[in-house]
C-alpha cells in the first residue's frame, strides 16, 4: 500500500519517542543499528529433481538485555529491510515487557503454496542449519510468524537438537505441546487482548461489558477476542475477514460464527436475521465503542482514518496503523492501545514456553493466564503512567519506555573491547 | 567501469559453463553465496563520541573445505565486492587443490582517519561480530587492502582470548612470532617467478634470455623483479605510482630495490641512462614478459592493441578486463590468469596454516620447494587443458577450478 522502507519507518517511531525521555544521540544512534543480518542461501533438491535456491535472513537487532526472540516467516515478498524492521520491533516489545529478551526475526523468500510438504522441510532443515550458530536457547529463540506455525517450529527444533547431539526444546517457542510447547499459547494474544481492554476500560470508567465492538480479522487472534469479549457480554456488532464480513446492531453470535468458518466458509456469505454482510472498509466506517483491527498492517490510513467513530482502538494485528492515520486519529481523541502492547500475549506466552524449557517443568492454564495477566498490566501501567506524566500518546509512551530501559543497558553494559 | 563485481562473477561462470556445459543446476548453486554476514560495529572514538561502522564476512563456498580469504578496511567496501572477491577465492583454493573454500571480508573505513587505539578497537569489534562463523576448521581470514600483521595479530589474540586459549590458525598472515610462516612476504614473487620458469619450458625458450617489464614496485613487483634480476634477465622497465624507468640494456634492480626501501619514488632515480617513461607507455613496451603487478584494469580495450609481448604474467587481481582478453588472446599473447599466476600467496597462508593446526614450523626451503610443487601441479592442469581444447589460459584455469567444486558439490550432496 504505502512503499516506504519499513525499517525507515521504524526507526521514526523511536526518533519521536527519543524526544520525550531525553536519549542521548550515541545511544539513539546505537539503537538504530541492527547487531548483525545473517544472509544465507538454500538449496533444496525439489520433488521434480530440480535444484532451487532459496535466500534467508536472520537478523539480531539488539542482544542488549538477553537472548534476542523473534518469528520466522515464509514469504515470497520478504526482505532484508523488513527483516529489520520486525527484529527492531521486538526489541521495544520485550523491553516494555520487561522480559530480559532481545530482538530478532528471521525470513525466508518462498512461496509456501508452490512446495510440497517434504520440499518445505527440506527448506525449513537447511535454513536452520545455515543459521545454526546464531541461533540457540541462549543466544535467539524463534517463533511462528507469517506463514510458520507449530509444524516448522517441531522441524527446527528437531534439526537443532540433532546438530547438537542432545535434544533442545528452548531453541524455538511455539511448538507442540507434546515436544515442548505450553499450554495457553494459541489463546494468548487474543487473551492478553482482554485483559488490557479490561483494565483499560475500568481506568476510563467505561463499562467494558455494554461496549459495542467491531473486529477486523477472524483469524487466532480475532476469533480468540471476539469469543472471550462476547462471553463477558460486549454486543460484537461488526466482524470481518479478508473477503468482507456481517453487521448486526443485536450483536453477533460468535460460537456459531467460529462453527461455520470452521466448515471453511467465508463470514460475508453467513445468513442470519437482522445480519447484513459488510466489506472492509465498512467496517472501519462503523460506530462503535471499540474498533480491534486484527488483520493484517497499514488498514487505518489517511483515506480511512477520519471516517473511524470510536473510543478506543485496539491493536491486535502488528502496525495496522500509519504513521499519518495515526496522527489524525490522535487529533480526534480516539484512545489507541498500541500493537506492541496490546498484541504481546502471545511474546508472554512465548517467553513463558522457554522458560519452561530451559527449567524442564511445565505449568498449567491457570498459571500461564496469570502470569500473562501480571506482565500485561504491570507495561499497561507503566505506559499509562508516563503517558498521563508527559501528556503522550500511549505509542508514544510504550517506545519511550522500551527506549529508556535499553538505554540503560546499554549503558551499564559499556562498549567491547 | 562501474561495473558491479558480484556481476562480473557470476558472468564469468556463466562462460565456463558453457564452455565445460556444467550441469545447469551446479551452475545455479556457484552463483549463490553460502552465507553473508553483515555486523555493525560500535566504536568508542578518542574525543569520546561514538561512531558506528559496518562490516561483512562473506563465504562463497566450503564444499571443498574452510573457507580462505583476506578482511580489507576501506571506505568503498560494499557487500557485492566482497560477494565477489570471495567467488574468486573459491576458484584460486580450488585450482591449486587446497583443502580450502573461498570467503572474504571487509569493513567500511578509511583506516588513515583512525588513530591506532580506534583501529585495535576495530579490529577486536568486529572479530566479536564475526566470531561464529571465523575459526581454524570455518573460515581463515588474512591481511588484504590496508590491513597487515598487526591486525592479523589483534584478530588472533581477540579469537584466543574468546575461545580461552591461544588459536593462532584462525588467521594467516600474522607476525613470524605468534605463528606466521617463514616466507610469506616473498610467497607471491616466488610463485610467479615459478610459473613463469615452467611457461618459459612450455614454449622452449630460456627464461634467462627474456626481456622483462614489470608494472608495480612494490611487495609483488619488487620480489619478482629481483628474482629474475638474479636469474639473468634483462629488466627493461618497472614503475610505481610516480611512473616508470626504462633502459633498453636492462634495469640495475638490486640498487632500485636499495632506493625504494629507502622511500623513494623511481622517478627520482638519478641515472642519466635511464629514460622516465608513463605507467601507460610503460605497458606497451616491447617485451617478451610484461607483468602487470601493480592493480586492477590495467589493460583494457583501448591499450590491448598496443600491447607488444609474448606473455602477460599477471601478479595482480584482475589487470585484464574480459574485453582485453579477447583482443590478446587473438593477438596470441599468453596471458597466464591471476588466480594461477599470483596464487603463490594464499598458497603459503595456506602452509601458515597447516603449521599452526600442527604445531610444527617449516624453514624457507620447505616453504619454497611446496609452493613450487603446488603450483608447478596447477600450471600443468592449466596447460594440458589449455593444450586440448585451444582456449585461453584463463577459461583452462577456470574449468580445472570450477570442475573440481562441482564434483566436490555432486560428492557431498544436499543437506538434509
Amino acid at each position: 500500500m504505502l512503499d516506504i522502507n519499513p525499517f525507515e519507518s521504524a526507526k521514526k517511531k523511536l526518533d519521536i519517542a527519543a524526544e520525550v525521555i531525553d536519549l542521548k544521540p550515541n545511544t539513539l544512534e546505537y539503537l538504530k543499528k541492527v547487531e548483525r543480518s545473517l544472509i544465507v542461501s538454500m538449496p533444496v533438491v525439489m520433488d521434480d529433481g530440480s535444484l532451487e535456491i532459496f535466500e534467508g535472513y536472520r537478523v539480531h537487532h539488539s542482544t542488549l538485555r538477553g537472548p534476542a526472540k523473534g518469528g520466522l516467516r515464509y514469504s515470497p515478498d520478504v526482505t532484508l529491510d523488513e527483516i529489520k524492521a520486525l527484529a527492531f520491533l521486538m526489541t521495544f516489545k520485550t523491553s516494555l515487557l520487561e522480559l530480559p529478551l532481545g530482538g530478532s526475526k528471521g525470513g525466508i523468500c518462498v512461496d509456501t503454496k508452490k512446495l510440497s510438504q517434504d520440499e518445505l522441510r527440506k527448506l525449513t532443515r537447511r535454513y536452520t542449519s545455515e543459521i545454526l550458530s546464531m541461533i540457540g536457547p541462549d543466544i535467539d529463540i524463534l517463533a511462528p510468524d507469517m506463514n510458520t506455525g507449530e509444524r516448522e517450529m517441531a522441524w527446527i527444533m528437531d534439526t537443532y537438537s540433532m546438530n547438537k547431539g542432545r535434544s533442545i526444546p528452548g531453541v524455538v517457542t511455539g511448538k507442540p505441546i507434546e515436544i515442548g510447547g505450553t499450554v495457553g499459547r494459541t489463546d494468548a494474544p487474543g487473551t492478553g487482548m482482554y485483559y488490557i481492554l479490561q483494565s483499560l476500560c475500568e481506568k476510563q470508567n467505561i463499562s467494558l461489558t455494554s461496549s459495542k465492538v467491531a473486529i477486523q480479522g477472524f483469524g487466532k487472534v480475532g476469533s480468540v477476542v471476539a469469543q472471550i469479549l462476547s462471553d463477558v457480554g460486549c454486543k460484537i456488532i461488526a466482524i470481518t475477514d479478508s473477503e468482507g464480513g456481517i453487521h448486526s446492531d443485536k450483536g453477533l453470535n460468535i460460537n456459531k460464527l467460529i462453527s461455520w468458518k470452521q466448515q471453511g466458509k467465508s463470514l460475508k456469505n453467513y445468513e442470519e436475521n437482522n445480519v447484513k454482510s459488510i466489506t472492509n472498509e465498512e467496517l472501519f466506517r462503523t460506530k462503535c465503542d471499540i474498533l480491534i483491527p486484527a488483520a493484517t498492517e497499514n488498514q487505518i490510513f489517511s483515506g480511512n482514518a477520519d471516517e473511524i467513530d470510536c473510543n478506543i482502538i485496539l491493536e491486535g494485528a502488528n502496525s495496522p496503523t500509519t504513521s499519518q492515520a495515526d496522527t489524525i486519529l490522535n487529533e480526534k481523541g480516539i484512545i489507541i492501545v498500541p500493537d506492541i502492547l496490546a498484541n504481546a500475549g502471545g511474546l508472554s506466552v512465548s517467553y513463558f514456553e522457554y522458560i519452561q524449557d530451559i527449567h524442564s517443568y511445565f505449568w498449567n492454564l491457570e498459571r500461564v493466564n496469570r502470569e500473562m495477566r501480571r506482565i500485561l498490566l504491570r507495561a499497561f501501567e507503566f505506559v499509562l503512567n508516563l503517558s498521563s506524566e508527559k501528556d503522550i500518546t500511549y505509542r508514544t509512551a510504550a517506545y519511550a519506555i522500551g527506549g529508556e530501559r535499553l538505554a540503560r543497558a546499554h549503558e551499564l553494559r559499556g562498549l567491547f573491547p | 567501469m562501474e561495473l558491479n563485481p558480484f556481476e562480473i562473477a557470476k558472468k564469468q561462470i556463466d562462460i565456463v559453463a558453457k564452455e565445460m556445459g556444467l550441469d545447469p543446476n551446479i551452475t545455479k548453486y556457484l552463483k549463490r553465496i553460502e552465507r553473508a554476514l553483515i555486523v555493525s560495529i560500535p566504536i568508542m572514538m578518542d574525543d569520546g563520541s561514538l561512531q558506528i561502522f559496518e562490516g561483512y564476512r562473506v563465504h562463497h563456498s566450503t564444499v571443498r573445505g574452510p573457507g580462505k580469504g583476506g578482511l580489507r578496511f576501506a571506505p568503498n567496501v560494499n557487500l557485492d565486492e566482497v560477494k565477489a572477491l570471495a567467488t574468486w577465492m573459491t576458484w584460486k583454493c580450488s585450482l591449486l587443490k587446497l583443502p580450502l573454500g573461498g570467503a572474504k571480508g571487509g569493513i567500511c573505513v578509511n583506516p588513515r582517519e583512525l588513530s591506532r587505539k580506534e583501529l585495535e578497537k576495530l579490529t577486536r569489534r568486529f572479530t566479536t561480530g564475526i566470531i561464529n562463523i571465523i575459526g581454524p576448521d570455518i573460515d581463515i581470514p588474512a591481511p588484504d587492502v590496508n590491513t597487515n600483521a598487526q591486525i592479523m595479530a589483534w584478530i588472533m589474540d581477540t579469537y584466543s582470548m574468546n575461545k580461552g586459549r591461544s588459536v593462532p590458525g584462525v588467521v594467516t598472515g600474522k607476525p613470524i612470532e605468534i605463528g606466521g610462516s617463514v616466507g610469506r612476504n616473498s610467497a607471491t614473487g616466488m610463485g610467479l617467478y615459478f610459473v613463469i620458469d615452467a611457461m618459459c619450458e612450455k614454449l622452449s625458450c630460456k627464461l634467462e634470455s627474456q626481456t622483462i617489464v614489470i608494472q608495480g614496485f612494490g611487495n609483488v613487483g619488487g620480489w619478482i623483479a629481483s628474482l629474475l634480476y638474479e636469474r639473468g634477465c634483462k629488466i627493461l622497465a618497472v614503475s610505481d605510482i610516480s611512473g616508470g624507468l626504462y633502459h633498453s640494456e636492462g634495469l640495475q634492480i638490486d640498487k632500485l630495490l636499495e632506493w625504494t626501501r629507502e622511500g623513494n619514488y623511481l622517478k627520482d632515480y638519478d641515472d642519466d641512462r635511464y629514460k622516465l617513461i608513463t605507467n601507460s607507455e610503460l605497458l606497451t613496451t616491447e617485451c617478451d614478459v610484461l607483468i602487470p603487478a601493480a592493480i586492477e584494469n590495467q589493460i583494457t580495450k583501448e591499450n590491448a592493441n598496443d600491447i607488444n609481448c609474448k606473455i602477460i604474467l599477471e601478479g595482480a587481481n584482475g589487470p585484464t578486463t574480459p574485453d582485453a582478453d579477447r583482443i590478446l588472446f587473438d593477438k596470441g599473447i599468453h596471458v597466464i590468469p591471476d588466480i594461477l599466476a599470483n596464487a603463490g600467496g594464499v598458497c603459503v597462508s595456506y602452509f601458515e596454516y597447516v603449521q599452526d593446526i600442527r604445531a610444527y614450523f617449516w624453514d624457507l626451503d620447505r616453504i619454497n620447494k611446496e609452493l613450487k610443487r603446488i603450483l608447478i601441479e596447477a600450471f600443468e592442469d592449466v596447460y594440458k587443458v589449455y593444450e586440448e581444447r585451444k582456449i585461453q589460459l584463463r577459461t583452462a584455469a577456470y574449468i580445472i577450478a570450477v570442475s573440481r567444486i562441482a564434483k566436490a558439490f555432486d560428492l557431498r550432496g544436499i543437506f538434509p
